[in-house]
């Protein structure tokens, strides 16, 4: 067993920490009361019946029964795995194809990145509008350009088949924030490996297949975890999309509730039906879920992550 | 030894007043607002409500602000919706909520139940009782306690452009005329099938589609007799048979008559989600009869003041059979930890009572809930009356503590319905189980 090793600080040290004391704590006050004890609060809720006003009733495990027997909680699950199941693939391959894009050596390569990556500063409220707007299958550009070779009318709003690929869609939006990370990744391969390639007679393909692709591995796999994280938090677009009201009141959350993802009837459990027990419940199974795919995609990196070369 | 250093004192003691410098001065000062009395002290008031009806809202606060010695009135604009209260929530459990705050009418019970809303026993509303017409003070009551004081109303019918009908080809509208009763599901089906049109294979314009704005499930329901709850049992009942035959109707047939896909497509290319109003359907002549309330006539007032229409029942089954339609509207409410409950009180009075109902009736073509405005005939020039008229005889959604969840399921059954992928029986039943067990723990709600 191996001890931990003891701390030993200078007079010098222990000034400095007894300087930095004040300005550490909000932060550490923060952490406690607004992150730690919301989560173990929760928890506790999530055994009870509770509107968020007056007392919550201890109910057992009754949340989780519900939920368990609520064909519109399974409905939001696959709703959400589905998303991310195709969200995340193909912002990676968009990011990286963005990134090696910022990465050319052209004279006007900074009016480019800018130029990628002011989607993302953009707010996702004006995004999603103005994707209503190219959406539309009568008069939208983009079934335009697909008419142009052939495609019939989609309804990417209006048919279920197709409301879940419309919002990954709007998220590959976003993706110059992660294809800048990607671009610090590639900046940081060694150009000294590609020329050695090169002089070896391997094309393009293969250097970028060879060389690039394995030593940016571990920016992929935080990317693949990142955006698993937030895949399954997916609301926003949603919310926006069709949170609002229809001719006087709420509608279903898109056709065929095809766009109520988990977060989004986690939201309405616990805003609209004043159930912040049910809602506590799905904020638990959620977390579980996150971390059950973390570990996945942890152990699974083992076989393609390479961390060896620096 | 001292825990901190001097110097870290010191340096802790500049940050927590630049902090709390640049915290302070938010809702702390109770100076009046300019355009109130000196003297008075500060109320808020929230409201999710979007122009022109917030317009409205802000002169009946201007005009309570410039009479009232006591309070003065802060009008906020918060986001929300009929049913999404997550501001409102959120804020009063923080402490940071307001006096008032405009709440849809036919959650009033839904919130009392879950604890969000003061009884206004303690300041003697049950008193205004007999001020308001029956269903809206009903609404406004959960456990004979009254939790609100009514706002506006509404009622529902169909309105139909003549200039399609038309150019259609149908040129006798006499059966359009409400002075013959209310027009048959069948006669409405056969003239908006002329109405329809098609360019490149899609629909550019439709007669009908009656799930599009009013025509919700109640509406439909309501049309065909149904009811949607049980006092006695304390259920829901949405698989009654006669909402089952009228989803069946309405929603499945119709749907299938004009093509799922096809009046799919023709909804998401002319009425996308979040629409300006503007650009709605009906006003652009891309639907030939929709059914809506009364707040329509204001839109075309502002929007297409030229608009030939007309204004008529929602159609029924049967020759004979009797007009129905239903109201709901708004209320307003004081929250739970409201600071100034009794300036926000006194503004309610205000706001829900005559002088604030008549500015926001002459304003906004709403409906009033007190019953003396409602006989004052100046108030509702033109169609306005034909809507005043149905009022009398106007269903009203079940004020229940699950009523949002109920409307998300029965809007959910629709959905199904209108799609054609379930069956109206299978999924209203489906309705029935899942509210039902939402409700039971209310059970009994006299």
């Amino acid at each position: 067993m191996i001890a931990a090793p003891r701390l030993h600080l200078s007079k010098a040290d222990r000034r400095n920490l007894r300087t930095a004391a004040p300005f550490i704590l909000p932060w550490v006050i923060g952490f406690f009361a607004f992150t730690l004890y919301p989560i173990v609060y929760s928890l506790y809720l999530s055994f009870t019946s509770y509107s968020g006003f007056g007392n919550a009733t201890p109910v057992g495990f009754a949340n989780y029964q519900h939920l368990a027997s609520d064909p519109l909680f399974f409905k939001s699950l696959w709703n959400t795995l589905y998303y991310t199941g195709l969200a995340v693939p193909i912002g990676l391959v968009v990011a990286i194809v963005l990134a090696l894009a910022m990465n050319q050596k052209v004279r006007e390569v900074a009016i480019y990145r800018a130029a990628i990556y002011l989607p993302s500063i953009l707010p996702l409220f004006a995004l999603t509008f103005i994707f209503i707007v190219l959406l539309n299958p009568r008069f939208g550009f983009v079934n335009y350009l697909l008419s142009l070779v052939g495609v019939p009318t989609i309804n990417w709003l209006g048919d279920p088949k197709w409301t879940k690929f419309s919002v990954v869609l709007l998220a590959q939006l976003g993706a110059g924030g992660p294809a800048l990370i990607f671009l610090a990744a590639l900046r940081a391969v060694p150009g000294e490996l590609y020329e050695s390639a090169s002089l070896d007679g391997a094309g393009a393909l293969r250097r970028f297949r060879h060389i690039t692709l394995p030593l940016i591995t571990p920016v992929i796999l935080y990317d693949l975890i990142y955006g698993t994280i937030l895949g399954v938090q997916i609301f926003t677009p949603a919310f926006i999309l069709v949170g609002g009201t229809s001719g006087g009141a709420a509608y279903t959350a898109g056709p065929d509730n095809s766009l109520l993802f988990y977060v989004f009837y986690l939201y309405k459990e616990a805003f609209q039906y004043s159930d912040m027990g049910i809602a506590s419940a799905m904020a638990w199974i959620l977390f579980l879920i996150s971390v059950v795919l973390s570990v996945i995609i942890m152990r699974w990196s083992r076989f393609w992550v390479h961390y060896e070369v620096s | 030894m001292s825990l901190l250093s001097w110097r870290g004192w010191k340096a802790s003691l500049v940050f927590v007043s630049v902090v709390l410098a640049a915290c302070g001065g938010g809702n702390q000062s109770a100076a009046p607002l300019a355009g109130c009395n000196s003297g008075t002290t500060l109320a808020t008031f929230w409201t999710s409500h979007t122009p022109p009806d917030s317009d409205s809202l802000k002169h009946i606060v201007d005009a309570f602000n410039k009479q009232s010695t006591a309070t003065c009135v802060k009008m906020v604009q918060v986001p929300g919706s009929e049913t999404d209260i997550a501001k409102l929530t959120t804020a009063v459990r923080s402490g940071t909520g307001p006096d008032v705050y405009m709440l849809d009418r036919f959650t009033v019970a839904e919130r009392a139940a879950a604890g969000v809303l003061e009884d206004l026993s303690q300041y003697g509303a049950q008193d205004l009782a007999s001020n308001y017409v029956d269903f809206a003070w009903a609404e406004a009551t959960f456990k004979g306690k009254p939790y609100a004081l009514p706002f506006d109303t509404d009622t529902r019918a169909m309105y139909y452009r003549k200039d399609l009908l038309q150019a259609a080809g149908i040129t006798d509208l006499s059966a359009l005329d409400p002075a013959n009763g209310p027009p048959t599901i069948d006669t409405v089906r056969a003239m908006a099938n002329k109405v329809n049109h098609k360019t490149g294979g899609a629909y550019d314009v439709v007669g009908f589609i009656p799930w599009i704005n009013q025509g919700w499930h109640y509406t439909w329901g309501f049309v065909y007799g149904g009811s949607f709850f049980d006092k006695s049992g304390c259920k829901v009942t949405p698989n009654d048979p006669k909402i089952v035959q009228a989803y069946t109707d309405m929603f499945t047939n119709w749907s299938k008559s004009l093509g799922v896909d096809a009046v799919q497509t023709f909804i998401s290319s002319y009425s996308p989600p979040n629409q300006p109003t503007q650009q709605d359907p009906f006003l652009t002549g891309h639907l030939g009869f929709v059914i809506s309330g009364d707040w329509v006539l204001g839109q075309i007032a502002t929007y297409t003041p030229n608009l030939k229409y007309g204004v008529t029942y929602i159609p029924v089954p049967k020759k004979g059979d009797q007009p129905a339609t239903w109201a709901g509207g708004w209320s307003d409410v004081i929250p739970k930890n409201a600071k100034n409950a009794k300036g926000g009180y006194e503004f309610m009075k205000y706001i829900a009572g005559e002088p604030g109902q008549r500015v926001y009736t002459k304003e906004t073509q709403h409906t009033p809930t007190i019953k003396s405005l409602q006989s004052d005939s100046s108030l509702f020039p033109g169609d306005h009356q034909f809507f005043i008229k149905q009022l009398s005889a106007a269903h009203s959604r079940p004020p229940l503590p699950v009523g949002a969840f109920y409307w998300d399921q029965l809007s959910t059954a629709q959905d199904a319905a209108v799609r054609n992928t379930a069956a109206p029986q299978a999924a209203l039943d489906a309705a029935a189980t899942a509210t039902n067990a939402k409700l039971q723990p209310f059970c009994p709600l006299a």
